[in-house]
């Protein structure tokens, strides 16, 4: 194929990327209330349990090579839904701090500010994660830590609560439960 | 260099820079050259350059050579300037959420990067010549380079343009309400650019209306930037997010067991 047919599809392509990522931005940018309904409730507990190092020792020296790598990888899947999970969560909450900053109340911009802030940091952290969880699929016995995800999890949840709190007393937030 | 246009050639080409300029005067007017101190500069610079090209189109007496050649300063300058224009604006993207400030500049940096290289091998492998050698003069040896050099910046900037819109979206970022005007408009005339002078500079299609295909976008795009820049955003009433019922002393139980824990 012509290389200017190439690079005019490419052109063609990344127009309709950059039109569609628009449109939805400018439909986020509007105020909804109904935003903290799209988060998924985490068992952190079961995830901790999931990602647990010593679990993956035990397993190992337990089971046959074999048996080992097919119960890593289904381990591993639920661990990839597990933070799949953190992460459309951390997206929601970064939306719904980053509408909560315009708030006069400066209690509220601070907490709002906050919970961006570990909000971002958690779907970094759950980007990197993931990559990793991928490459763990390819190959099982790799061992990595996916703990920083916990742990960014938690922190992110105590700020959300914090902010849902000072916005509006009388209605609670739940981030973490059964998946 | 008189070549016969019609008049809707000349106003595509004189308008959208007569409204860049008086853009950039009203940005200066309002104080927002201090918020997009290269955008304006871009702003400019354009126009000066525009109606210098466009003054050297018409008037009988400059040669060839001396278009090309001043057009060459200007897309070499003008580059630079895009360049620090999407410096801008990822700057106005990452400040205030030093949480992903170094990936942020880390992730646009190599995007250039491999930019760089695709549009080099793309220039690389450009056919320069459509005519037989000895037909080609030194004013078309320079117009078909500025076509590649065209093509060249045009995907360098439209990658550019892309990489920024897909880093806010994976982060959920809210765009500047101006910063959001100024990245559509320049992604939709990049976009646009890139098609053209790729078609153009391969000679796979030399059709005057490509011409017009461009001013005309670009003209599109400076109007996108008055309505962005000029007017102001209406103010979101931030009302309390309503979160789902009955969970908060659920969430504060198990919280409270993870902190002892």
């Amino acid at each position: 194929m012509n290389l200017a047919i190439v690079i005019v599809i490419a052109a063609a392509l990344a127009l309709v990327i950059i039109l569609r990522l628009a449109v939805t931005q400018s439909l986020q940018s509007k105020p909804r209330s109904d935003l903290a309904v799209s988060i998924r409730p985490i068992d952190i507990e079961a995830f901790r349990n999931l990602i647990d190092p010593a679990e993956d020792e035990y397993l190992r020296s337990r089971l046959p090579a074999n048996q080992f790598r097919g119960v890593r990888r289904e381990r591993l899947r639920a661990m990839a839904a597990y933070v799949h999970a953190a992460a459309s969560n951390a997206a929601v909450l970064v939306r719904v701090g980053e509408t909560a900053l315009a708030s006069g109340d400066q209690r509220i911009a601070g907490a709002a500010q906050q919970l961006v802030h570990d909000a971002l940091l958690l779907r970094r952290n759950s980007t990197v994660a993931l990559a990793r969880i991928y490459l763990a699929l390819a190959w099982p016995y790799s061992g990595f830590a996916a703990v920083r995800v916990v742990e960014r999890y938690e922190r992110v949840s105590g700020t959300a609560m914090l902010l849902g709190r000072l916005q509006n007393p009388a209605v609670p937030v739940r981030l973490s439960g059964r998946l | 260099m008189l070549q016969p246009h019609s008049l809707l050639w000349h106003y595509l080409w004189l308008a959208p820079n007569v409204l860049q300029a008086a853009l950039a005067v009203l940005l200066w007017y309002r104080g927002l050259q201090r918020q997009f101190p290269v955008f304006v500069g871009y702003l400019i610079f354009g126009a000066i350059e525009q109606f210098t090209l466009y003054g050297m189109d018409v008037a009988p007496s400059v040669s060839a050579e001396a278009y090309w050649s001043a057009s060459w300063v200007g897309l070499i300058v003008e580059a630079m300037l895009i360049v620090a224009v999407i410096g801008e604006l990822s700057f106005q993207l990452l400040q205030g959420r030093p949480a992903i400030a170094r990936i942020g500049s880390r992730l646009i940096s190599g995007a250039g990067a491999v930019l760089v290289l695709l549009a080099v091998l793309a220039a690389a492998y450009a056919p320069v010549f459509h005519r037989p050698p000895a037909l080609i003069s030194h004013a078309d040896l320079l117009m078909f380079r500025a076509y590649v050099i065209m093509q060249s910046s045009y995907l360098i900037d439209c990658g550019l343009v892309l990489a920024l819109f897909l880093f806010a979206s994976h982060f959920g970022l809210r765009w500047n309400h101006r910063g959001f005007g100024i990245a559509l408009g320049f992604g939709i005339v990049w976009c646009e650019h890139l098609a053209t002078w790729a078609l153009i500079a391969s000679g796979t299609l030399l059709d005057k209306r490509l011409d017009f295909l461009n001013m005309a976008t670009y003209h599109a795009c400076v109007l996108m930037w008055f309505y962005f820049l000029l007017v102001p955003q209406k103010s979101a009433t931030t009302s309390a997010v309503s979160l789902p019922e009955n969970n908060l002393d659920i969430w504060n139980r198990e919280l409270e067991r993870l902190l002892q824990q």
